[in-house]
């Protein structure tokens, strides 16, 4: 006698389909419902759960998403910018030129700068708890868990996936909650390509420099790329150093509930904090010491060729010759490292000019779009922040997966850049 | 028979209200917490009398399941099929049957002496449902009984209940069965367990059965030494 003969392929699926009707006989006659209250819960669900329309919705609530952070944001970036530009002229007028250069160039061109999105990450982070108390991220879990499954990932990896978005640190504490120790490694060495909030101001910079119109639908498709990308690399990661089948994985649907204000923003400001915060320490450092290296050997130019950061730049550049990046951009790709939102803190200390259209401005002169796109996507990609690597090291406990995490990164970033590079030269 | 003293597994999916029963069954200042034994998994556990006989209640981890994949699952089962305890109180969101009702059905295939508690009877009311615990009951072949911990509602009739449970355990639960060809393939593989009495004093076959054909971690490696090992393999292979 052979089990498969009788029952198919999947015993497992079959006794669990068995137990559920059983149940339902049972409560056939066990349970009387009595008036149904929860219509538009199944309303919705049909909809956000279905099999074919669950992931277009998924992608299209994520567009909204962006569609509102940049529409809603724009006067407030207007405002803090206008803000900014008044005390970078008040501290030009400073006699000391090294104090005036330090507070004018350095700390508001750079973190001035980078404080303008402070306005977009709060928008979007509001945007994200609105989804997230209506019950609504739960059902995209549950939605990726059906295509994952199939694929050999664990579900369970949706949800720090989905934390990814805010920021990767605490993402990456999240895999606690995932059993087995592969399906964990394989979720803790994904996370870093999901799209966290410190990346948002460079796409914002980029995609309104270069593709006006459709620039929230640019920032947009970064998001889907992170987790094009997250799920490719997690189904190689299967197919060789990680094999093993996934566990089963049961999410917890709760009933559609209107966010409440309070709620909502309490989650808004716990996250978006986090980033003023950062600004406040990680990013004043930043700017402090991207000036140094603009300014130095004293005498040169200000961001010039002949500065420190110009011939750390010009030194590495070839590398990136491919892809068409400026030194420029070369020189805030490595100090990124420390965070990710230094990309457009450097660009601003590197350019010396102030205000985001002067900086779109030198952008625009200086690389293609094709190039500006696969630099989104390089940002996008590449090694995740010291922090992230601080958390990948001390979640594996290894040095080793931590160098892979680094080096896998790296390489998969530059790889996907060079063939948007190679794709887009064919077609423009 | 009545004893003076029974073992109890509290056992119930997440979010059920399981720990809210526990307090209530024992009093803070009684509860023993520690670990399992080699386990990040934490095991509660306290005593109480009841009309003169003493009750032991050990609060196994809230689970969907019990699979062998995960450690909090495998905790449990392995507590309810070494252990044996007199009675599994089986806690369950009155609210949300279908889901809940679920491990109940594992429980009851593990021959374990089961009383359903629903809870959360208020939250199901609520809802517009009613439940009809007699037939409920009849339905499973187990008692049920209905509570609202958070409001202690309900509670001195759970210890009467698990007294009685323990006291005169049900001739086992009504069983799942499952369709004619799988019932056919279980069958046989009890049939051949059965001829392995090392295994066969230990587990209960029909579980046993079941969980080979799920190609469950632990059930492989229980037969993997049996002398039937490659029978039982050509069938579910």
């Amino acid at each position: 006698m052979k089990a498969k003969e009788v029952i198919g392929e999947d015993a497992e699926i079959a006794l669990a389909d068995a137990r559920y009707d059983a149940i339902g006989k049972i409560l056939e006659t066990a349970l009387v419902r009595g008036e149904r209250k929860w219509e538009a819960s199944d309303l919705l669900d049909k909809v956000f759960l279905n099999k074919y329309v669950g992931i277009p919705a998924f992608l299209a609530l994520l567009w909204a998403v962006f569609q509102f952070t940049f529409e809603a944001s724009a006067p407030f970036m207007a405002l803090i910018e206008m803000l900014f530009a008044g005390l970078s002229n008040a501290a030009a007028q400073i006699p000391n030129d090294v104090i005036a250069s330090l507070l004018a160039d350095g700390i508001i061109g750079g973190l001035g700068f980078i404080l303008t999105f402070t306005a977009p990450i709060f928008f979007m982070f509001l945007a994200l708890s609105l989804l997230e108390d209506s019950g609504y991220l739960a059902r995209a879990a549950f939605v990726f868990d059906r295509i994952m499954n199939k694929l050999g990932l664990h579900g369970r990896s949706f949800i720090p996936l989905l934390l990814g978005f805010g920021c990767n640190v605490p993402a990456i504490m999240a895999t606690r909650s995932i059993e087995g120790t592969k399906d964990r490694m394989i979720t803790i060495l994904t996370i870093p390509f999901m799209s966290c909030a410190a990346r948002l101001p460079v796409y914002i910079l980029i995609a309104a420099a270069f593709f006006a119109s459709n620039a929230a639908t640019a920032v947009w498709s970064m998001y889907v790329i992170g987790i094009v990308v997250a799920i490719l690399f997690a189904l190689l990661l299967r197919r060789t150093i990680l094999k093993g089948e996934p566990a089963p994985f049961i999410v917890e649907l709760p009933t559609y509930k209107m966010p409440t204000l309070s709620g909502t923003l309490l989650h808004t400001w716990e996250r978006g904090a986090a980033f003023v915060r950062k600004a406040g320490t990680y990013l004043l450092a930043g700017a402090v010491l991207l000036w140094l290296l603009s300014v130095l050997p004293w005498g040169v130019a200000a961001g010039s060729a002949d500065s420190l950061i110009g011939q750390i730049g010009q030194a590495i550049q070839p590398v990136f010759a491919p892809l068409g990046f400026s030194w420029q951009i070369v020189s805030s790709l490595i100090f990124a490292f420390l965070a990710k939102e230094i990309v457009v803190e450097s660009l601003g200390v590197i350019y010396g000019v102030g205000g985001e259209a002067d900086i779109q401005a030198a952008l625009l002169a200086s690389i293609s779009p094709v190039s500006a796109f696969a630099l989104m996507v390089f940002t996008l990609l590449y090694v995740p922040c010291l922090a992230t690597v601080g958390v990948i090291k001390k979640e594996t406990g290894s040095w080793r997966w931590t160098l892979f995490a680094i080096v896998s990164e790296v390489l998969v970033a530059y790889l996907a850049a060079l063939a948007i590079v190679m794709v887009g030269g064919i077609f423009i | 028979m009545t004893k003076s003293f029974y073992t109890v597994a509290l056992i119930g999916n997440p979010n059920v209200g399981k720990s809210v029963i526990f307090n209530c069954l024992v009093p803070g200042a009684r509860q023993h917490v520690g670990n399992w034994p080699g386990k990040t998994v934490e095991k509660k556990e306290g005593r109480f009398t009841h009309k003169g006989v003493q009750l032991m209640i050990v609060d196994l981890p809230g689970t969907y399941s019990l699979t062998a994949a995960a450690e909090d699952e495998l905790v449990s089962r392995n507590y309810i099929i070494e252990e044996k305890p007199d009675l599994v109180v089986d806690v369950v969101d009155a609210s949300n049957l279908e889901r809940n009702l679920y491990l109940t059905m594992l429980l009851l295939e593990l021959d374990a002496n089961v009383l359903l508690v629903l809870n959360m009877a208020d939250v199901a009311q609520a809802k517009g449902y009613r439940i009809n615990i007699g037939n409920l009951s009849e339905r499973l072949g187990i008692p049920v009984i209905a509570t609202v911990a958070t409001k202690g509602r309900g509670i001195v009739e759970l210890k009467d209940a698990m007294l009685n449970a323990a006291g005169n355990p049900a001739q086992n639960g009504r069983r799942i069965t499952y369709g004619h060809g799988i019932e056919r393939v279980i069958d046989h593989l009890v049939s051949v367990l059965e001829k392995d009495c090392a295994i066969s004093k230990r587990y209960p076959l029909r579980w046993l059965a079941i969980r080979l054909l799920e190609r469950d971690a632990q059930a492989l490696s229980v037969v993997k030494e049996s002398g039937y090992a490659k029978e039982l393999m050509e069938v579910i292979s």
